[in-house]
């Protein structure tokens, strides 16, 4: 099988925004990206998939199995992390893991153990007392001891600081390379994904924007600097938006060539990180939309 | 199932040690209070603790993620509370009974019914109020129970004589077997309830 995740002309409707009849295939095997700025609808769909919401119509399947008669088997093999605590404040670790282990078949408690000396979690403080940071590695050892082959993540890194940020992105890495698991996750600080991700999904209020692999995106946009002078009707034509500051600006292409081209060497053609993708994609979006 | 049942004692650690010297404080303070209320109380005491403790986090989110169906969560429950039920008037008896303080069956018998009832009316509504609300409610669900039942009871006694005289003139047995009956059902139909509610909820 190649998608883990099916998700099929999925509905649903938000006071915020809503989903309308969209489809995304997760592939099995690969680290997904779901990138979108705050609002934009990433938790909302990471409930869907985790079947914590149900969709007004449209269907989803996991790894090629339905929710209505696979419950409990998909969820066995799903490991989750959310960005707020919701395990049980006052327990301590050690606690927690005595109701979460007996409910998966295969949990593993050498690998737990492995992970919580690694992590240097404490097993008798009460998960109210660990910081941010301890909260979330205690929830990463959770999701990863019982051999989940589908981890879902929903902005793990979010309220981190920087250097527990790099910390936690060293063992997702080292997670995805030990073993052929699926992983999504999702976030709103792009530079997480630049070295973690296969593909990219970006999602602007409830709409998917596109999915790309990593490094044909990478390719494909190109961020375009300078005067603005250089700008008319037809000239802007070659840009999927434009972001003027002053008398320079900054643009965003798919053909890099092509405006080489028209432009010559009046304007400095760059790579586009993440960021600047997400950044003009969502701008040109909201402007089609209010069109 | 078994685990989720099992779940309730482990969230409530602390408060479990406090079980039995609740218990004993009845045992020696409580001699002007009817046995049955005593049994009430401690049988209310795991399964409402255990929903006071479910909702402080947001352990919906995580026990759906978990492998378990949102019937099963709601049936852990009743099916639980009826397990906590029986374990907490057994342990009353014992330390009622090394008290001297005296019962008879029938105040088992009694809360026992009053504690179907009580359930049956009180945990749909800890699947509809919103998360903070359940400790409270379940705290003034209680007051009202224990305050209006009695009075509302002789209002019956003195004003429905027809009922009374109907009751009076059934046997004991009949009267017990169809007091069991009537709770046990409100208690399977808010069950149901409680399945459909929770089935809805969005997380």
């Amino acid at each position: 099988m190649d998608n883990v995740i099916e998700i099929r002309g999925v509905s649903k409707e938000f006071k915020e925004f809503s989903f309308d009849s969209i489809d995304l295939q997760i592939k099995q095997g690969y680290t997904t990206g779901l990138i979108g700025a705050n609002g934009s609808g990433k938790t909302s769909l990471i409930k869907l998939i985790m079947n914590l919401l149900q969709p007004d119509k449209g269907e989803i399947s996991v790894f090629g199995l339905d929710y209505a008669t696979h419950e409990k088997v998909i969820k066995d093999r799903i490991g989750f992390v959310y960005d707020s605590n919701i395990f049980y404040e006052s327990l301590n670790l050690k606690d927690i893991s005595k109701i979460i282990a007996p409910s998966y078949k295969h949990w593993d408690s050498m690998q737990f153990k492995a992970y919580v000396d690694q992590f240097e979690l404490p097993l008798k403080k009460p998960i109210k007392k660990l910081s941010k940071g301890m909260q979330m590695k205690a929830s990463i050892a959770l999701a990863l001891s019982h051999h989940a082959e589908l981890i879902i993540m929903d902005e793990p890194t979010a309220g981190l600081d920087p250097t527990f940020r790099r910390e936690l992105l060293d063992i997702f890495q080292e997670v995805m390379v030990n073993e052929n698991r699926s992983i999504l996750f999702s976030t709103h600080t792009t530079s997480d994904l630049e070295r973690l991700a296969d593909y990219i999904v970006l999602i602007d209020q409830g709409e998917i924007l596109f999915h790309q692999r990593m490094d044909e995106l990478q390719e494909k946009y190109s961020i375009a600097k300078g005067n603005s002078d250089l700008l008319d009707r037809d000239t802007e034509a070659h840009f999927i938006n434009i972001e003027r500051s002053q008398d320079v600006f900054q643009a965003l292409t798919i053909n890099a060539a092509q405006v080489q081209k028209v432009f010559g060497d009046y304007i400095v053609m760059e790579k586009a990180s993440l960021d600047d993708i997400m950044f003009h994609m969502k701008a040109a979006h909201r402007r089609n939309i209010h069109k | 199932m078994f685990n989720l049942i099992r779940k309730d004692l482990v969230i409530q650690k602390s408060q479990i040690l406090l079980f039995i010297p609740f218990i004993m404080f009845f045992a020696i303070f409580g001699d002007h209070m009817s046995p049955f209320f005593i049994f009430l109380i401690t049988s209310l005491y795991i399964p409402l603790n255990g929903y006071i403790y479910d909702e402080q986090v947001e352990s919906n989110i995580l026990l759906n993620s978990l492998p378990y169906r949102r019937k099963e969560i709601v049936a852990a429950k009743y099916i639980g509370s009826v397990v906590y039920m029986f374990l907490s008037i057994v342990i009353a008896s014992i330390i009622l009974y090394l008290f001297n303080f005296d019962f008879t069956l029938q105040d088992i018998a009694i809360a026992t019914g009053l504690f179907f009832l009580f359930t049956a009316i009180a945990f749909p509504f800890f699947y509809i109020l919103k998360p903070g609300y359940v400790g409270v409610a379940a705290l003034i669900g209680m007051v009202v129970f224990a305050v209006v039942l009695p009075p509302a009871l002789r209002f019956l006694a003195e004003h429905l004589t027809a009922i009374t005289e109907f009751i009076t003139s059934l046997s004991t047995a009949t009267l017990y077997l169809s007091g069991a009956v009537i709770s046990i059902s409100l208690f399977l139909i808010s069950w149901l309830v409680s399945q459909t509610i929770y089935q809805r909820k969005v997380l």
